[in-house]
Order: C-alpha cells, then sequence, then structure tokens
C-alpha cells in the first residue's frame, strides 16, 4: 500500500513539474501579431511608411527584450487596399494564430469589424472614424490617434478662439471640404453641430473625385464668405485645392485634418502650403519629443532618419507601441495573451505616455477613444511647426 | 477511341452530360464538394466560400458579355445594390434574411434592365462607358443617400439564421452557398437550351441578322441584363450576409474589372470558364502571397518584392491570355482533356 502511495506521489511529483514546464515554455512563447499594409494601392505613399514604422517598432522591440521577455512575431502583407485580400489574410492570420491585428485604411477596418468581435482580437488601424468607437458594433476596435469628428471640432476651436483674437465683429463662417466618400463624410456632422452651437455658419461641400481642379468649389466658397476651411482628405487633391485656392487669390484659412496634414502636401503643394495649418495626431519630426529617441537611434543605425521617412514612420511606431503596451499590461496582470484578455489588458492603459508623440492614451471598457486632444501645427519655411497648447475636442 | 460523339437517341442529345468520362467527373467533383469541408481549416473555407459568391457573380456577368454579347462595367454597382438592398431590409426592416436575400435579387435585376435600357442604341465601347456610368452613379447614390443606406458608416448586418442554426459561420455558409451556386448553374445551363438563350447568342453574334429572324432586341436585351443582374445581386446579397457587414469599398470599380477578368480568364460564354475564372483571380493573390512567403526565408528580396510582382501579374496573366488564348481557360481544359483523349495519336 505504502509502496502504491509512493508511487502515485512521484506520479503527482513528475506530472506539477511536467505542468510547471508546460507554463514556463508557454510564457516564452513568442506573441503572434498580424498585421496588412497597402504597399501597392491608392494609398501606398502613406501606408508604406506606416508599415516600416511598425515593423521597426517589433524589431527594435524584441531586440530590447520584447514584451515580458516574449518575442512579438508579427507576421504581415501587402493587401492593395482591396477588401477580399484583406478578409483573406485575415482569416489566414487567425487561422495561424495571432491574438490581435493591424489594419490600415477604412476599407478594411469597416469590413473586418463584425468578424473581428466575433473572433475576440483586438484591432488597431489608421482609421479614425468615429463610428468604430461604437462598443455595441465594434467592441475589439481601439483607436490610437484621434477621431476625425474630434480633430474637426478642434480645428473649429482654434478657428473661433482665432477669429475673436482677430476682433471680428462679424459671424464666423466655417466651410469643411472633404473627400466624397464616407470617410469624408465622417467629420462633417459635429464639425456642424458645433460650430452652430457656438454662433457660427457652417457649409460643408464634397472635392468631386478625379477633380483637376477646385476653382467652382473654391467660388461657392467665396460666396459663402468662409474665413476658415477645414480640408477632410488626403494630400493630393488637398495640394491641388491648396494651389488653386493660391492662384484664385482665396483669402480663407486652411486647417488640414490629419490625412493631409504631412510632408507629402507641403511637397506637392509648395508655396502654396505655406500658412496652413494642421491638426496632427501623432508628432511630426521637424518637432522633436522624447519619444522619437529610440524610432531615431534605430533607424541612425540602418543610415537612415525620422525626417527622411516622415511622420507616417512614427504613427505606424507608435501605433504597435501601443498595442505592444496593452499586451504587456495583459502579462503583467498574470494573465495570458489571448485576444479578449488583451481587449481587458488595453481597457487598463491610463494616460499612457506616447513621449509627447501624442496626447496620452486612455482606454476603458466604456470608451476605446485614445485620447481626444492634440497639438495645432502651421506650415512655416515648408516644415510643420507646433503653434499651440494640446487643444481638446472637450466632452 | 472515339472518333467523334454520335447521339442515337433524344434523350442523349438533350441531356446535359453525355459522355462516360463527363458523368465520371462530374461525379467526382459532387464528391470533392461534399467532402470538402469536413477537411479544410477555416481559412480554406474562407476562401471556398468567396470563391462560390465569385461564381456566381461571374456566371452573372457571363450571361450578359459571354453569351449576350453586351459588355458591362458595372459589376461591382449591381453587386452592391444586392448588398445593400439585402443588408437594410434584414438590418432596418427585421426581413428574414432569405427573403431579403430574394427581393434584393429582383430589385437587381430591376435596376439592371433600367441601365440596360441605352445598350439598345448603344454597343462595344459605348456601352462601356454607360456601364461605368451605372457604376459611378449606383455607387455614389450608396454613399451618399445617408436616410437610407446609412452613408457614413458601415451596415451591420445580423447573423442569418435558419432553424436555429447560424448560417454565416464559414462551415455553414459553405452548404448554403454552393448548393446556390449548383442552383444557379443549373439554371444557367438550361437557360441557354431555351429559345430566351438562344435569343441572347443570336443577339450577340449579329443582333440586326437576330433582329430580321424576329427576336425582339429591346425585350431580349434587357431581359439579359435583368437576368444576369438577378445573380450578380445574388453574389451582392450572399457578401453581405456572409460577412454580416456592407461597406461600400467592397464594389468599387476594382471589383467590375476583377469580373471582367474572371469571365475573360475563365472563358467567355462558357459556364465551367465562369467556375475556372472565379477560382483563377480569386486563388491568384493568395498563392502569390503564399509563395512570397514561403521563400522568403530563402530570398529575403522577394518580401519586398512580391508586392509588385503580384500586381504586375494580374495585368500580364490578362495580357498572356488574350494573346495566347482568348478562349480562356475553359479552352486550355478542353485541350488537356483533348490530348489526353487521343493519346498516344493526337495531332
Amino acid at each position: 500500500m505504502s509502496r502504491i502511495r509512493t508511487l502515485l506521489a512521484a506520479l503527482v511529483a513528475a506530472s506539477m513539474i511536467l505542468t510547471a514546464c508546460g507554463q514556463s515554455g508557454a510564457s516564452a512563447a513568442p506573441i503572434k501579431i498580424g498585421a496588412i499594409f497597402d504597399l501597392t494601392g491608392p494609398t501606398a505613399d502613406v501606408s508604406t511608411p506606416y508599415s516600416e514604422g511598425m515593423k521597426d517598432y517589433v524589431t527594435w522591440k524584441n531586440a530590447n527584450g520584447g514584451i515580458a521577455g516574449r518575442q512579438i512575431e508579427l507576421t504581415s502583407a501587402d493587401y492593395a487596399y482591396k477588401v477580399d485580400q484583406s478578409e483573406q489574410l485575415y482569416t489566414q492570420y487567425v487561422q495561424e494564430g495571432v491574438v490581435a491585428f493591424m489594419g490600415w485604411g477604412t476599407g478594411d477596418t469597416e469590413a473586418l469589424r463584425t468578424k473581428i468581435a466575433e473572433d475576440k482580437i483586438p484591432f488597431m488601424s489608421a482609421s479614425y472614424s468615429a463610428g468604430l468607437l461604437d462598443l455595441t458594433t465594434a467592441p475589439y476596435n481601439f483607436l490610437v490617434g484621434t477621431s476625425y469628428s474630434d480633430q474637426a471640432v478642434i480645428a473649429v476651436r482654434w478657428a473661433l478662439d482665432d477669429f475673436k483674437a482677430k476682433g471680428s465683429a462679424d459671424q464666423i463662417k466655417i466651410a469643411l471640404i472633404h473627400n466624397d466618400s464616407p470617410f469624408g463624410q465622417s467629420p462633417v456632422a459635429d464639425a456642424k453641430t458645433y460650430t452652430e452651437a457656438n454662433g457660427g455658419a457652417f457649409m460643408d461641400l464634397a472635392m468631386p473625385k478625379g477633380a483637376t481642379d477646385y476653382v467652382a468649389e473654391l467660388a461657392q466658397m467665396t460666396t459663402f464668405g468662409a474665413q476658415y476651411v477645414i480640408i477632410q482628405n488626403v494630400s493630393s487633391p488637398a495640394a491641388v485645392l491648396l494651389k488653386d485656392a493660391k492662384s484664385q487669390g482665396f483669402a480663407g484659412q486652411f486647417i488640414c485634418l490629419n490625412w493631409c496634414a504631412d510632408e507629402i502636401l507641403v511637397k506637392l503643394a509648395g508655396d502654396a502650403a505655406e500658412g496652413v495649418m494642421g491638426t496632427l495626431p501623432f508628432v511630426p519630426p521637424t518637432v522633436s519629443v522624447a519619444g522619437q529617441t529610440d524610432a531615431e537611434a534605430f533607424l541612425k543605425a540602418k543610415g537612415s532618419s525620422l525626417a527622411e521617412k516622415g511622420l507616417h514612420y512614427t504613427q505606424g511606431w507608435w501605433t504597435m507601441a501601443v498595442m505592444a503596451a496593452g499586451i504587456e499590461a495583459t502579462i503583467k496582470a498574470g494573465n495570458e495573451p489571448t485576444g479578449e484578455n488583451i481587449r481587458a489588458g488595453l481597457e487598463t492603459l491610463q494616460g499612457f505616455s506616447t513621449g509627447d508623440v501624442t496626447a496620452p492614451i486612455s482606454f476603458s471598457a466604456s470608451s476605446h477613444k485614445g485620447n481626444n486632444s492634440l497639438h495645432l501645427y502651421k506650415v512655416t519655411g515648408g516644415a510643420w511647426t507646433q503653434v499651440s497648447d494640446a487643444i481638446s475636442a472637450g466632452q | 477511341m472515339i472518333s467523334g460523339i454520335f447521339h442515337t437517341t433524344y434523350e442523349q442529345d438533350m441531356a446535359l452530360r453525355t459522355s462516360h468520362a463527363q458523368k465520371v467527373r462530374l461525379v467526382i467533383l459532387v464528391l470533392f464538394l461534399l467532402a470538402f469541408p469536413f477537411f479544410a481549416n477555416r481559412y480554406a473555407l474562407t476562401l471556398a466560400n468567396q470563391i462560390g459568391i465569385a461564381v456566381i457573380g461571374a456566371i452573372g456577368l457571363n450571361i450578359l458579355v459571354g453569351y449576350t454579347g453586351q459588355i458591362s462595367l458595372g459589376q461591382g454597382g449591381f453587386m452592391a445594390i444586392g448588398a445593400y438592398t439585402a443588408g437594410i431590409l434584414t438590418a432596418r426592416m427585421g426581413v428574414p434574411w432569405w427573403a431579403s436575400t430574394l427581393i434584393a435579387c429582383f430589385a437587381t435585376a430591376g435596376i439592371g434592365a433600367i441601365f440596360g435600357i441605352p445598350s439598345l442604341r448603344l454597343k462595344g465601347l459605348y456601352l462601356a462607358i454607360a456601364t461605368l456610368a451605372a457604376q459611378e452613379i449606383i455607387l455614389w447614390v450608396v454613399t451618399h443617400w445617408k436616410v437610407v443606406t446609412g452613408g457614413v458608416d458601415a451596415l451591420v448586418v445580423p447573423n442569418p439564421e435558419l432553424f436555429g442554426l447560424r448560417m454565416n459561420t464559414d462551415f455553414n455558409f459553405y452548404w448554403l452557398v454552393w448548393a446556390l451556386v449548383i442552383v444557379v448553374t443549373l439554371a444557367t445551363v438550361n437557360l441557354f437550351r431555351t429559345h430566351y438563350g438562344r435569343a441572347f447568342t443570336a443577339i450577340r453574334d449579329q443582333d440586326i441578322a437576330a433582329s430580321v429572324m424576329g427576336v425582339d432586341l429591346f425585350k431580349y436585351k434587357l431581359l439579359a441584363f435583368a437576368i444576369s443582374s438577378f445573380l450578380v445581386g445574388l453574389a451582392g446579397a450572399l457578401t453581405a450576409h456572409y460577412r454580416s457587414i456592407v461597406t461600400w469599398e467592397r464594389f468599387t470599380i476594382d471589383v467590375s474589372v476583377l469580373y471582367l477578368a474572371m469571365i475573360i480568364i475563365g472563358g467567355l460564354g462558357r459556364v465551367t470558364g465562369s467556375y475556372l475564372g472565379a477560382i483563377f483571380m480569386t486563388l491568384l493573390p493568395v498563392v502569390l502571397s503564399n509563395l512570397g512567403r514561403a521563400l522568403k526565408g530563402v530570398f529575403p528580396i522577394v518580401e519586398a518584392l512580391i508586392p509588385f510582382i503580384q500586381q504586375a501579374a494580374f495585368g500580364l496573366v490578362i495580357i498572356l491570355f488574350l494573346v495566347f488564348e482568348p478562349e480562356g481557360l475553359n479552352k486550355i481544359w478542353k485541350n488537356i482533356k483533348d490530348y489526353f483523349r487521343l493519346w498516344p495519336f493526337s495531332y
């Protein structure tokens, strides 16, 4: 009898050791993250530096000990902004066991949001549409950048202050000219409500697809008497608008939201970009903050620099960093990083500092809005320079 | 060795599958389709479902372009009508998914027929531009008619259920979509054995001659647009229910071009061609991207180049097919069959 007991005890001990080994083995396993980028499609010019930032962050993080000692295994591919291909890649990566997914544009972010909710895969992308903040239909989407709506409200706030400072007695008139798509329309409603609540007049108009000039739109805005024009579009059409405005002698002040407030706009519009304001959720390389140090050092070792890569690189780097921070919080809380646990981990991030690259990021179980404030920038001498303290969209 | 196919009875003459080999192949195909989901993982099932939807859409387009000779660049737009009609009916009005799918098919058929009206006066390139306009108009309406489509936000559609069973898991949806593929295939194959189908091909081959023979061009051209759009609408509605979300960016002009490429590469005016084209065009990017991943370890440079190779391959494939085998994969398949049938005495 005692022999059997000894044997049983030995078995139990052995099995416990085995389980322990199993556990330590599991906790050293790499954390798989999937990502898709547009490297050859219509948004390749901005997605390519974004993708490099994300990949380089992973390389850098892994070289510096990974997430709580575990390596990140990033699997990524180009999807050329094709919705079908984004679904194929997403399913493939989920099949391979990724626990988080980094998307890119509005097209894939919207198309995948029901499936990521079902698969419980936390998702971040560079689409900052406020519709993604609805936790009932998008419970696994997280917004690292300030939403388009908040950006537009911040732009209006700045315009109101600026107008007041100029001491004009007239009514403020703000126009929002946008890409002719849901991406473009996204901030219209909130900007309109906010402007009108503050006694201003508001108009919105679309920039027709494929237009080669925007003289007609400028004429409409002149008739309206817009003193401030917010642009929600990507850089190349925005640059055409700015050039037309200059040649037509349009007097309004332009404010670009984040997809046209970048180096590409300055390059394309040249002189016409001078004096344009921008709402930049991520700091451009022309302003140096603590959060750029690691990326800058990493790029220097590769013979490159942030100035060369541009602000979308920083955007990619820090979007990945926020996801990594969420995973780290999950592991530190003693949970295995599964999709569901990572979501809970991300929701514990409070005032997470990105070294002033963005306003501090906070998520909670009731809000996946990373932040609602940013600095305003102005193109001065061909470079984006910071001109304001952080302005919040309120709420 | 067979020197030819000779029909000695009316039954034989009317059969869809005449030779023994054809029947054997059909049985093998059906057995494969039945067994596939039990061995496939989720990724493979997703691809199979995407192919199933693409086959229905491609058959629809082929009826119009391949059989009736009316070129259309409006495929994406018509799919959008199917998807939005089904989505809105189910999400906003609580219509059961199967009913909304059926209504979506008829709605698309109706709108397709309206956009087919220019085809009575326009041919070839001019019709291509007219249907291109259809594509743009439809997408414009979809993104701007906010009250109905939701405009800015994507339309979230509740999961379809049948007898308490959720139909849009990858496994369950496979049965739904492939059952529909089979129904659509049988219907289309038989359509071209009726006088309607023969009128369509007569219009394609020579519309004036067809008109002289008594084919009512007005009626049959619109009918071709309607039948084609019916199936395209079905493909769109299935997409909406499968993915439980409808977004406009899924139905851009790229989709119209992709479907045209499918039927050109697969084979115009052949149902088999639609199958082969849909399979080929869905799997091409998948194979290329997985090949790139596999080769990454051996040649690291490939990883950086693969996206560009993928883009180039798409164009190259279309050009090569147009040059070397304008009749598409379907003809290549026929050549292979002929080769083995005549082996070793092929000429």
